[in-house]
């Protein structure tokens, strides 16, 4: 790796001061050490590359100023927010990179209620955000990935989907404006922010630089860093604090008499296909999900059985799992999802009910009797509406890489289902991999707000502590690959996870292969005008000039906008 | 137990960060949704749970040594197990406050120690208490007392006063308290006087285990003299060394009750009855040692086994300290007993209480770290509207005590026996 001046490292104390900012090797590789750099590192390391240095700045200042020095310098830059994922980490060996931890920057700015707008910076969790807007009587989305995640992050940053997504919408979709200090040190503010008129819109005026931030995935860290943003908030006709009971790890938080909370169980795929367009019909449902699969549909009640019991253990689920009462249950639960129904009033909710029960009733589904029962219902309801539990995903033994999840519509979705499974169930086949049925599929009822696109991740677990596992994790992530390409389907998550680990010429290679080109080169122009000195990282997709036109050529300095030898 | 042995812990780490907050499910404000005391202090990663299974795992693989940095790292911190419990929410194959302890036993195995423990050790190992006080004071407290001596008698029930009951003058009340109300309800009781011994788990949690196995051998020795059955004491800490470490590292089937516990009982028994009114609106902070890490312990010797393939299970079934099962209704049922007194909760409470900054030797080595510490209990203590700040642990009271001296939320600290003794009428005598 190039040695950089130890100047620049004085000058970064010189911003934040000395006690917030580190190179000690232990604690640099705490940010290193992340989650799923086994499956793409060498040697199937744990460790993503060592950063250079890692800053925690206080303000926006800060940000902007460390980023200067890191430019004249030449220290590429990576935010994290609460830090989980191996792209958050630096993402070549040979490229010193300040990591940016943002969990000074944690304040909530302004929640506007009248016009239901908040206003956070990069540290504040969505679990945070939604404890102070349910007293004003307003809600966030909290997405998939939980409440201990960043609302910058997923409204700034990445995909932005939740349990609540299909009322509340998507936090991209919900992004007011946004903060942004660019790879070269500038900070821009979007929307009418950049007017000085205050959060409320995030397009324009003019040409809308949300659309260079955003797009469906969003820059992941690989263009500059977000400092604040404002979201779009929901109504909220629950209690202003939730107050669970119950003892850990299941609480349950007390169902209020204008909601409903369902397991609702299908014969089919193609029966679930039916009840969504229903469901999205009738505009019933606050929050609408596919939860409890992720346990695997073999195991899923046999696990959230055992949960719910503050005593119970891993051992306990194995004897569950093979209690013929219990197997009735997961057989009924085999296809289902869980809806919440929020009313405004007493004949609000009646309604929704009656709809619900008359949907249930047209497309032959049922409810599934065990998980509507109180005890369940109310865990549920804690579940989705706070979304603290979403490392269940990690529950079996601490491994879990989600592949497939191609979005689109109910029906798009139930043509991949059977290829997905069947994949999975043969990988199973190793014994490397947790067997627990071929469905463990996961996903938001929709993540556009009224329903429409929804998606299925499949949820694969394997051990991070046993390199065969480990490998054959790997090998299930080729495998549907291979599946997608035979059977004409998009590719899915094990394909962008996999990438974080090669090269930029592989990665290059496979997007001059893509449709709509022009897209990737217009944000290699983004790049030059933003990026010059390639701070940021190949997380922010973009292609060099004329690369794929003829035999790929290695650019000088790969990471920087550069042409190939066909464009030279 | 060794740190390889916590390697497994390491790798199925996912970095996920819960160990930095209470459960999620229990979060009803931004302002005190935060679990941690030592990132608040350290900030960086390694300053979690999790960062430190990634330190330990560094350590281990040769990738980093250890440094002022890593030192600080690891020794800063109170180790009062909220990210156990947050961990635990959604993992059944992790342990990572033993994983943290371990990791403490290592540096400390290979000399990385830290200089500002070394005078309280030094006491603990010649005059047997943490608080550098002659041995021969240890008795003084109940001097006044007619009290069974069990260096001479015999008696089925110990009452052990700790360190900090047995030294500070202000509080050591509480331990005459105690004693008078277990002599009232009849028990054959007795004291060890200068022969009791530190617990020795203060030292265990600053990284010193032989410490804590040298004053369990000369504790469990002299209960056995004295033919002693159960231990009753007033302070957490204690409570838990006897009931958990004792245990666990000293195999002791000695019966160990708070003296919370023993009132709780002797309440509910009809046996003890309050007399006098206490008008006063008092929160409880949930002492570490006594709720959350105040799980009763359940012998294991096993090992890993997967099913379903690979999912991870033990055989035979390891015991989950996942804090549910704490000690947290005793203490609340007792004060909710006494005539007048008004019980309002703070927003971290049970498994999910903020730490009052005085455990894992923060106290003794960062004295700046605990005070911030107690501050923020303090500072949500008074959100409460509560005149006082009731606890069951001499070191959280001694540390929100020096807090309010400090300078932080003028509120009264009070031990739950001294309002048991006030509502017996008894305080005064002790």
């Amino acid at each position: 790796m190039k040695e950089i001046s130890r100047d620049a490292y004085r000058a970064i104390e010189d911003i934040v001061g000395p006690e917030h900012v580190t190179d000690d090797p232990a604690l640099l590789d705490s940010y290193a050490f992340q989650w799923l750099a086994e499956l793409v590192r060498p040697n199937l390391s744990h460790y993503m590359p060592r950063p250079w240095a890692v800053v925690m700045p206080k303000s926006t200042e800060e940000v902007a100023a460390v980023t200067k020095v890191c430019n004249k310098y030449g220290v590429k830059v990576k935010p994290i927010s609460t830090g989980w994922y191996h792209w958050a980490a630096p993402l070549k060996d040979d490229e010193p990179t300040v990591q940016f931890d943002m969990r000074r920057m944690n304040r909530i700015l302004e929640i506007d209620e009248k016009n239901m707008v908040a206003v956070v910076e990069t540290g504040v969790i969505c679990a945070q955000l939604q404890a102070e807007v349910m007293k004003r009587g307003l809600n966030i989305n909290i997405i998939g990935a939980g409440c201990s995640t960043s609302i910058v992050a997923s409204a700034s940053a990445y995909f932005g989907g939740g349990p609540s997504s299909y009322f509340l919408g998507s936090n991209s979709d919900n992004l007011l404006g946004q903060e942004w200090v660019t790879p070269a040190g500038d900070v821009i503010r979007t929307g009418s922010l950049s007017s000085g008129c205050g959060w409320f819109c995030g397009e324009g005026p003019g040409p809308s630089p949300r659309a260079i931030t955003r797009g469906s995935l969003g820059t992941r860290g690989g263009l500059g860093v977000f400092t604040k943003c404002a979201v779009k908030l929901g109504p909220w006709e629950g209690p202003p604090v939730l107050e669970p009971k119950g003892k850990p790890p299941a609480y349950r938080l007390p169902i209020p008499e204008s909601f409903r909370v369902y397991t609702v169980g299908t014969p089919s795929f193609e029966a679930l296909a039916n009840i969504y367009y229903e469901i999205y019909d009738n505009a019933i449902g606050y929050i609408f999900h596919r939860q409890f699969n992720l346990a695997g549909a073999d195991l899923a009640a046999a696990l959230w059985l055992t949960y719910l019991d503050p005593k119970g253990t891993m051992n306990d689920v194995e004897t569950r799992s093979k209690d013929p009462e219990v197997g009735k249950i997961s057989d009924e639960a085999r296809v289902s999802f869980q809806i919440i129904l929020q009313g405004r009033s007493t004949a609000d909710i009646e309604l929704q009910d009656r709809i619900l029960d008359e949907i249930i009733r047209r497309t032959g589904c049922f409810k599934v009797e065990r998980f509507c029962e109180q005890d369940f219902a109310e865990f549920t309801n804690m579940y989705l509406q706070r979304m603290g539990h979403k490392h269940c995903n990690f529950i079996w033994v601490g491994g879990y890489m989600g592949s497939w999840m191609q979005p689109g519509t109910p029906d798009f979705v139930k043509g991949y289902v059977k290829t997905a499974i069947d994949g999975f169930e043969r990988d199973q086949k190793s014994g490397l991999l947790v067997e627990c049925g071929g469905d463990a599929m996961m996903g938001c009822g929709s993540t556009l707000g009224g329903g429409g696109f929804f998606a299925l991740e499949q949820f694969v677990s394997y051990d991070p502590n046993d390199d065969d596992s480990v490998r054959a994790c790997i090998k299930h992530m080729e495998d549907a690959i291979e599946d997608c390409k035979k059977n004409g389907i998009p590719l899915g998550k094990e394909y962008l996870y996999l990438q974080i680990g090669w090269t930029d010429e592989r990665i290059w290679n496979d997007l001059a292969k893509m449709p709509q080109q022009f897209v990737l080169n217009f944000q290699r122009k983004i790049k030059e005008a933003l990026d010059p000195n390639g701070l940021g990282d190949r997380n922010y997709p973009w292609i060099p000039e004329g690369w794929g036109k003829e035999k790929p050529i290695v650019t000088a300095e790969a990471g920087k906008p550069g042409k190939s030898a066909a464009a030279r | 137990m060794a740190l390889e042995d916590f390697r497994a812990d390491a790798m199925r780490c996912t970095r996920c960060t819960y160990c930095r907050w209470i459960p999620f499910d229990l979060v009803k404000s931004e302002r005190f949704a935060k679990g941690c005391p030592s990132i608040e202090a350290g900030q960086f990663h390694a300053y979690t749970a999790g960062g430190r299974l990634v330190t330990a795992l560094s350590l281990m693989d040769g990738r980093s040594t250890v440094t002022e940095k890593v030192k600080d790292s690891v020794f800063k911190c109170t180790l009062c197990g909220q990210c156990d419990v947050s961990c635990k929410m959604c993992r059944y194959d992790m342990e990572p406050l033993a994983a943290m302890r371990e990791l403490r036993f290592h540096l400390v195995e290979k000399g990385h120690t830290l200089p500002q423990l070394e005078p309280v050790l030094e006491s603990l190992r010649t005059e047997f208490n943490m608080l550098q006080k002659p041995a021969d004071e240890r008795g003084d407290w109940a001097k006044k007392l007619k009290v069974k001596d069990l260096t001479k008698e015999k008696a089925e029930v110990v009452f052990h006063a700790g360190c900090r009951y047995s030294f500070d003058g202000d509080l050591s009340h509480v331990a005459r308290l105690s004693v008078r109300i277990l002599q009232e309800a009849g028990v054959d009781v007795g004291i060890l006087g200068e022969a009791e011994h530190c617990c020795g788990g203060r030292a265990y949690g600053m990284g010193y285990k032989i410490d804590l196995m040298h004053s369990a051998d000369h504790n469990l020795r002299t209960w056995k003299a004295a033919g002693v059955k159960t231990v009753v004491t007033p302070c957490a800490e204690c409570f838990h060394t006897f009931k958990r470490l004792y245990a666990a590292e000293a195999g002791s089937a000695v019966e160990v009750v708070h003296m919370v516990q023993f009132v709780d009982r002797l309440v509910k028994e009809g046996k003890l009855r309050f007399t006098k009114a206490v008008p006063m609106t008092v929160t409880y902070h949930d002492p570490c040692h006594l709720g959350r890490q105040g799980e009763d312990h359940v012998p294991w010797d096993g090992v890993e086994k997967k099913i379903f393939g690979q999912a991870v299970a033990y055989d035979p079934p390891r015991p989950r300290y996942s804090g549910a099962f704490g000690v947290y209704e005793p203490p609340r049922d007792v004060l909710k007993a006494i005539p007048g007194i008004r019980l309002v909760e703070m927003e971290r409470n049970r498994e999910a209480a903020w730490c009052c900054g005085a455990g894992g030797g923060s106290r003794e080595a960062y004295p700046d770290f605990s005070r911030a510490t107690a501050n923020e209990r303090m500072e949500e203590a008074a959100g409460t509207g509560a005149e006082a700040i009731v606890s069951a642990c001499p070191w959280c009271e001694r540390n929100f005590s020096d807090a309010v001296e400090g300078g932080a939320e003028p509120m009264k600290v009070l031990d739950v026996i001294s309002l048991v003794g006030r509502a017996l009428g008894i305080e005064q005598e002790a």
